[in-house]
């Protein structure tokens, strides 16, 4: 049971991390939280079920166009919300705010047009299982956890190494100076907005095959906000070990205590270890930009 | 200029809204409520149980309506949430409608009762199966303009218990239920009583909290326990989730569980997971008496009527038409104390009493059905003893 805890506990958290780690790349630049990346990842949840059952394009090409269609709207989402206010330097409180708003509005646009329903992937995709030494994991887990882990080194490799990546790394430093350096700033937010959007297609395509596609299942980002701040906000490699650690450590909750205390278990953590560690785990003291 | 613009514009919003209320005393109507979750997870039901009653008061006005007047359906949407339902209660109360239909849900219906009892409106739940509808837990007296045209709680757990005790052969049992809904907390508790009554056991009783998606760290605690029945008092997309996980996880035990399975959901959702089990409903698609109903629905509409809801609640609707005639006036007042005498009154799922020491009716039968080949199968009926 104790292993078979564990392999459930990671399989969660890699979801959780891929989430964190689209929050994070949003925060480490424009030092605020993206509350509208939860229906983002439901769009794109809803986007890639389209593909597959009404278009009937293979899976693969399902979670390419969910990819491409949540980068997009993230994009969207940004030019519409968020850059009228980054151009009047706006405090990020009102950058929240606005978030939240689009949230709102996002989900409630979905039960207006398509509907309130459940709807589920088929069970070609889900029903596999790996057996080892009484542990059994899905195969749609295993994909998971290996899938999230090429995509947050994919876009670690291309942070690194490209110059749109440099360009952002520079930003999340100082915006003002690398303006100052030559760095188009528009540019550099759209492709943050982009790349979170793509990581946000992926976990809603994840998260819609492993359980099911609904107008409110983004609140799961709920979880992968506190993996994010665990991690420390703004880390990529943190937004990485947060997730993982909260995913397993609240199973292990659920196994050996309740499911029913898990949240306030996972809350509790939150605010011990922002007492101990306010910047989370890999954090770097920010300062409020105002 | 812009302010202006703004202005004129109010005033004419404004103009709409008072001659919409100007049309709402209308002498020839008499206002039927309908406090129906119409968007939210239990809107599969809430949106079948308005087309039925839509459909069904057609019908009514073309013979002619009740008193010589035209019924009127005022549907307001509760989202199945307590707040939600409340409010929906006040407008419905200052629309002065004669009654209410609805809700489907126990929560919603004790919320809606701090509202409903001081004005003096009665409403008859449609799937509202907790106890605690129609009577006061602290004065354990009946409320006076509370009812329901379902079975109860005490009873769908009975025969659950007994179902997975006698028919199932079941010795030991497992329980995953919902800490955050009466409904699922409380269909635990009568499960237990009963099926320990029978000589079986309760070897895990593992609690969730609404809206969870991840089940398999409880499951995996059952697995260890081998339990011969689950038995999962939730809704469609909870116990859905819980069966398809437990399959992930290999455990190969039959489940069990209460009326809030019977959508189709549950079959799109869980898939192959969940054929072969079992739960308690208020009423099937294959029942004889409800077969022109049926019909007709599907007629109108193009689609399945989601059980049990639309029968439940053109019960409710035969009930409150029933009171009217008797008493000769569309008071709710009235119709709330003809409502209390209610005998064999002859409604879509049979014969409607209610007892008045408890306004739940008397003698309401319970469905097994089973999923098979994707479908609901009708298995057995059960009758309260």
């Amino acid at each position: 049971m104790f292993i078979q805890t564990l392999v459930t506990g990671l399989a969660i958290g890699g979801i959780y991390a891929l989430m964190a780690v689209g929050y994070s790349l949003v925060f480490s630049i424009l030092n605020f939280s993206n509350f509208a990346y939860g229906s983002i990842i439901m769009l794109g949840a809803y986007i890639g079920y389209y593909l597959l059952m009404e278009m009937g394009v293979p899976v693969y090409l399902a979670i390419g166009g969910s990819i491409a269609g949540a980068a997009l709207l993230c994009l969207l989402n940004e030019r519409l919300a968020y850059s009228t206010l980054r151009k009047r330097n706006a405090p990020s409180l009102y950058f929240m705010i606005s978030a939240m708003g689009t949230s709102i509005f996002l989900e409630n646009f979905v039960y207006a047009t398509i509907g309130s329903r459940f709807y589920a992937f088929p069970e070609v995709l889900t029903q596999q299982n790996f057996s080892f030494g009484g542990v059994s994991i899905g195969m749609l887990d295993v994909f998971a956890i290996v899938f999230s882990f090429i995509a947050i080194y994919g876009l670690h490799y291309f942070l690194q190494n490209s110059r749109t990546g440099i360009a952002i790394r520079a930003a999340s430093y100082d915006m003002q100076v690398s303006q100052l350096n030559g760095v188009n700033i528009a540019r550099t937010i759209g492709w943050v907005f982009l790349l979170a959007g793509a990581l946000a297609g992926i976990s809603g395509m994840f998260l819609g095959m492993k359980y099911m596609v609904y107008p409110t299942m983004g609140w799961i980002t709920n979880k992968a906000y506190i993996a994010a701040v665990i991690g420390g906000l703004g880390s990529l490699p943190g937004a990485v070990v947060g997730g993982l650690l909260l995913g397993v450590l609240e199973t292990f909750v659920s196994a050996y205590v309740s499911s029913v205390v898990r949240d306030v278990f996972s809350f509790s953590l939150l605010v011990v270890l922002l007492l101990v560690l306010p910047t989370g785990l890999f954090g770097k003291f920010l300062e409020e930009k105002v | 200029m812009k302010m202006r613009w703004l202005v004129l514009v109010m005033l004419a919003i404004l103009a709409t809204v008072a001659a919409g209320c100007g049309t709402a005393g209308d002498d020839n109507v008499i206002k039927i409520g309908n406090a129906v979750a119409l968007t939210g997870d239990n809107s599969t039901w809430g949106q079948a149980e308005k087309n039925a009653l839509e459909m069904e008061i057609e019908k009514i006005n073309a013979k002619g309506g009740v008193l010589g007047k035209k019924l009127q359906l005022v549907a307001y949407d509760t989202r199945a949430d307590a707040t939600e339902g409340v409010n929906v209660t006040k407008r419905l109360v200052s629309d002065k409608v004669a009654g209410i239909i609805g809700p489907g849900q126990s929560g919603v219906a004790i919320a809606m009762s701090s509202v409903a009892e001081p004005a003096k409106v009665p409403f008859i739940a449609t799937s509202a199966t907790n106890p605690k509808v129609t009577v006061d837990d602290k004065t354990n007296k009946v409320r006076k303009y509370a009812f329901r045209t379902c079975f109860i709680d005490p009873f769908q757990g009975t025969v659950a218990a007994q179902f997975a005790a006698k028919e199932l052969k079941a010795t030991t049992a497992a329980i995953v239920y919902d800490v955050g809904s009466d409904y699922s907390a409380w269909l635990g508790k009568y499960f237990t009583a009963e099926f320990e009554k029978q000589g079986g056991k309760i070897v895990a009783n593992e609690a969730f909290r609404s809206g969870e998606l991840d089940y398999r760290a409880i499951l995996g605690k059952i697995k260890g326990t081998n339990p011969e029945v689950i038995f999962i008092p939730t809704m469609q997309k909870e116990a859905a989730l819980v069966m398809k996980q437990a399959a992930d996880l290999g455990i190969k035990t039959k489940f069990v569980g209460g009326d809030g399975w019977g959508s189709p959901d549950l079959l799109t959702l869980g898939g192959s997971a969940v054929e072969g089990s079992y739960f308690v409903n208020l009423a099937s698609m294959d029942d004889p008496d409800i077969q022109n109903f049926i019909k007709e629905y599907q007629e109108k509409y193009k689609a399945d009527p989601i059980m049990p809801n639309p029968v439940m609640a053109i019960d409710a609707l035969y009930a409150l038409v029933d009171a009217m005639n008797k008493t000769n006036s569309a008071d709710p007042v009235k119709i709330a104390e003809q409502l209390e005498k209610t005998k064999d009154l002859p409604v879509l799922s049979g014969k409607l009493t209610i007892d008045p020491n408890t306004h739940d009716p008397l003698n309401k039968p319970a469905i097994i059905q089973e999923v098979k080949d994707g479908k609901f199968i009708f298995k057995s009926k059960f009758v309260t003893q």
